[in-house]
Formats: structure tokens, sequence, C-alpha cells
């Protein structure tokens, strides 16, 4: 398998508290990768690193053949066109509309005039079936309709990777399983490589093509979902089945 | 002891830290200025205006309340004071006018807005930190100190130097009405503007444009730094009307004591 984003021996702390501890992990091109695990293993620190929101300790992060980790802030912004994110929160702008969120990125990545970006920001709307709702604020709408706003948002660039962090959270099970196609969609009809932050099991196993487990700050096992299942490793079942007591250590309980 | 030191040492480098931060948000939003007026487009003047409106607009009845008060309570406790030693009150007026002008107009406007414009910058933009807001807005290719500091600075500066007139005014005009009703002050007397020099009127726009300069800056600067969650935002707030109070009274000082040495102690 040909890497097309690769993380080498990483590393972050905060305030002096490890996180990621050498963490290694390898996401081919057109592929859908979930990173699964308890909350405050770093999976979002992990996904985060790829944009430079967060900066690494140590170790290295490649893209597409191109050490990334070292770009300054100002060099992030081409990166950004090419990956995009959606945030566990929506994280849509409360004083503008829908239209003018999705437009919002068009405008700054691409320089398109702001009529132009409106129009290109409705069609993408329609795309999630939210341009019935393209002049409403977000705080005028449900979680639902806000995530498939944020996703359109993301899209609108046309990125070639999409990093999606505990998308379906929140969601009922009718619009988390139509996240869940559309990201399947991504990569099936546009070649879109995703990854994905969840803890949502039909999620997990009905749309991954393969999952990373994070544990103690390193990807302790990588597999298919079925791989996976049937894993023997007491810790991956003990997560993968929800029991409470087993061999996981758990931070804060 | 090892740990009262080690305390103080990360104190000092948490403060020296901050410092650098503070400095670079300051300079990213002059260079956020000179950026909007490379572009000449002027893409933020929608949010220009609406800032405008919040900071001026909102505090019009707050500064009038405030400053009509203070400056009543200002001459009520002067001539209380005159009438127990002199009992000559034609100077009252006048000096109240030199005072206002040389410092009390900008300065008490700037500390009342201090506390509503910063604790609201920073709520805002704290709330936008712990959201994950900001984060979308760098992804969105928006410098964020362009899009929330930049507007907010420019409308800040405007109207800090706009409300520190009407405050003076209406701080003036209270004063004198109390000399006039409680002290039985001429008008004719107390409205007397011949202390009042270039120099007074020099120091008074500085001063509100520096006020109006480093609410923003240090209440934006405390939003970005907000973490975690509604706490976070609590505490950015609570930081932010100290910091920025904090900033107006040094300002206020190092203005005065420059006037003072430019002036050569003729203020």
């Amino acid at each position: 398998m040909t890497a097309y984003i690769e993380f080498k021996g990483v590393t972050k702390a905060f305030s002096g508290k490890p996180v990621l501890r050498g963490m290694n992990l390898a996401v081919a091109k057109g592929e859908v990768m979930f990173i699964i695990g308890t909350s405050g293993v770093g999976k979002s620190v992990t996904i985060k690193h790829l944009i430079g929101l967060l900066r690494i300790d140590d170790g290295e992060i490649w893209f597409d053949g191109q050490r990334i980790d070292t770009l300054p802030e100002r060099a992030m912004a081409p990166l950004r066109k090419r990956i995009g994110m959606v945030f566990q929160s929506s994280t849509l702008f409360d004083s503008m509309t829908l239209a003018e969120n999705v437009a919002l990125p068009l405008r700054k990545h691409q320089r398109m005039s702001h009529a132009a970006a409106l129009a290109e920001a409705k069609q993408r709307l329609a795309q999630v079936q939210m341009d019935d709702y393209a002049d409403r604020y977000p705080a005028e709408l449900s979680d639902g309709m806000r995530k498939r706003a944020a996703i359109a948002r993301t899209l609108a660039l046309s990125p070639e990777v999409v990093l999606f962090d505990e998308p379906t959270t929140g969601l009922d099970p009718v619009s988390a399983r139509r996240v869940d196609r559309l990201i399947r969609e991504l990569a099936e009809k546009l070649g879109v490589t995703a990854i994905v932050v969840s803890h949502d099991p039909p999620s997990i196993f009905g749309v991954a093509d393969r999952v990373a487990f994070l544990y103690q700050g390193v990807v302790h096992a990588v597999a298919t979902p079925a791989e996976l299942k049937a894993s023997p490793d007491p810790v991956v079942q003990q997560f993968i089945t929800g029991q409470s007591s087993g061999p996981m250590e758990t931070p804060g309980f | 002891m090892t740990g009262f030191i080690t305390s103080l040492g990360s104190a000092a480098i948490s403060a020296y830290r901050a410092a650098i931060e503070l400095w670079l948000v300051y300079v990213g939003t002059i260079s956020g200025i000179v950026r909007g007026l490379q572009r000449k487009g002027a893409r933020n003047r929608g949010e220009v205006w609406r800032q405008l409106y919040s900071i001026g607009n909102r505090s019009l009845l707050f500064i009038v309340v405030t400053l009509g008060f203070i400056g009543m309570v200002m001459t009520y406790q002067a001539c209380l004071q005159l009438g127990r030693v002199t009992g000559d009150y034609s100077q009252v007026g006048s000096q109240f006018l030199r005072l206002i002008v040389s410092d009390f107009g900008p300065t008490l406007t700037g500390l009342m807005l201090a506390t509503r414009v910063g604790a609201g910058i920073a709520a805002e933009i704290g709330s936008m930190k712990v959201t994950e807001q900001i984060d979308a807005l760098r992804m969105s290719g928006v410098l964020p100190i362009d899009y929330l500091i930049v507007p907010r600075f420019v409308a800040s500066i405007v109207m800090t130097l706009m409300l520190s007139i009407l405050g003076g005014v209406v701080m003036w005009r209270a004063g004198g009405l109390t000399a006039e009703y409680s002290f039985n002050v001429n008008p004719n007397t107390f409205y007397d503007l011949s202390f009042v020099r270039f120099r007074h009127v020099a120091m008074f726009v500085v001063k509100a444009l520096a006020y109006g300069a480093a609410i923003p800056v240090v209440a934006g600067f405390c939003g970005l730094r907000a973490r975690g969650s509604s706490e976070g935002v609590g505490w950015a707030t609570t930081a932010a009307v100290i910091g920025s109070s904090f900033a107006v009274i040094v300002l206020d000082f190092i203005i005065s004591a420059s006037a003072l040495f430019l002036t050569g102690g003729d203020l």
C-alpha cells in the first residue's frame, strides 16, 4: 500500500501530559479510515495535526509525498483547500446564514465574488438537501441540519481529503446513517479520502475500509472492520463490545 | 522553598509568553488593517458598521448615565470641600473642565467601555474559540484576527473618541447643574473655557485613541486564549475586563507622564 497520508512517530503533549506517544498510521488514497478509541485518547488531536490546527511535538506527518508538519501557518492555506474538516460541533458561524457560511471558504480560498460564491453555496447546500434553508441562521436549525450544512461547507472546496470529527454524534439514527452514506459516496464516487473519528459502531462497521484503534497514545491495532471484530486482542474486544470491566485502562475511570 | 521558586518561575514564564502573544495579536491587528487597505474592496465594511453600532450606539446610555453621575458627584464633592475651606467657587467649573479634557473624559469613558465592550468581545471570541469556530475560520482561509479583531479595533477607536466627547460634555453639564442648584454657582462662572489649552485637547484625543485601540486587542487576546468550555469563556471574560481596565489605567499614566515631560511640567 502506498501511503497518501502518513503519521510517523508522532508525539504530542498538553501541559506536560502526553497524549500521543510515537503514533504511526498510514492511510491510502481513496480509503475510508476510521480512528476509534476512548474519549481523550487523542483521536481529534491526531486529525487536527494534519491541517495545522495543532502542531506536533515530535515525529513527522506526510501528505501526498510532502512533509507538512514543518510548514508555517501561512503555507497551510493551500493544504486546507485540499484537506477539509467537518468539526464535531458543526462550527457554523452564528452571524452568517447557511449560504454565507458555505460561501466563505469559496470567497477566501477560490477568490470568488460574493454573488458567485453565494450561488455556488446554494448548489452545495442542495447536495445535502439543505437548499431550502440557505437563508436561515444556524441558531434556527436542528443539530442534524447544522451538521449537514457544515458538511456542505467542507465539500464546497472539493477537497481530496475530508476529516470527520465524530460526524454522527448527537444525530438521530436516520440522520446518522445518511451521513454514513454520504461519507461512503464521497469515497466511491469522487475518490475522496476520508479519516473519520467515531464512537458509533454502526458507522464504524458499516462504512470503514479500515479501522485504527488508538490506545495509550499509539495505534494499538489497524484492521478491516471484520478483522477487528474477530480480533483475539482482549483490549480491542473490550472496546468494541463496550464492556465496562476488562484489561483496558481508561483515564478518569 | 524549591516549590515556591518553581511556581514563581512558572508564573513568570507564563506572563512572558502572554505578553509575547498579546504583542503578536496587536501586530497582527495592525497588519490586518494594512491588508484590508491593500485589498481596497473593504469586504469587512459590513462587520465594521455592525461593530460601530455594537460598541458605540449600545454603549450610549451606559456612558451618558455613568459619566453624568460621576460628574455630579465630583462637582458636589469639590464644591463641598471648597465651601469648607475658602467658599470661592469661581474656578470650580473651569478647573473641572480642564480635568475632564485632559484626563477624566477619555479615561472614565475608557474604563466604562473596558467593562462593557471588553467583556462582550472576550465572551464572543471565547465562545467561538471553545466551539472550534476559530479553527473553522482558519480552515475557511480566514485569518481570525482579520475577521474578528480588526473590525472591532477600527470601531472601538472611532467610538471611544466619540463617546469620550459625549461623556465629557455630559459630565461637564451634569457638574454645572449640580453646582448651580446645590451651591448657587453662577452658570457663566462655571462654564468657563479659559483654562483649556490645545495641549489638553491633544491629550484628550491621544488618550481616547489609545484606549480605543487597547480595549479590543486585550479583550480579543483574552478571548483567543479561552480554553475548555463555558468556564473557560467565563475566565476569559473576567481576564478581559481586568486586563483592559488595567491597560486604560497604565496608558493614562504613560500618556499623562509623557505629556508632562514634553510640556516641561506646564500642564
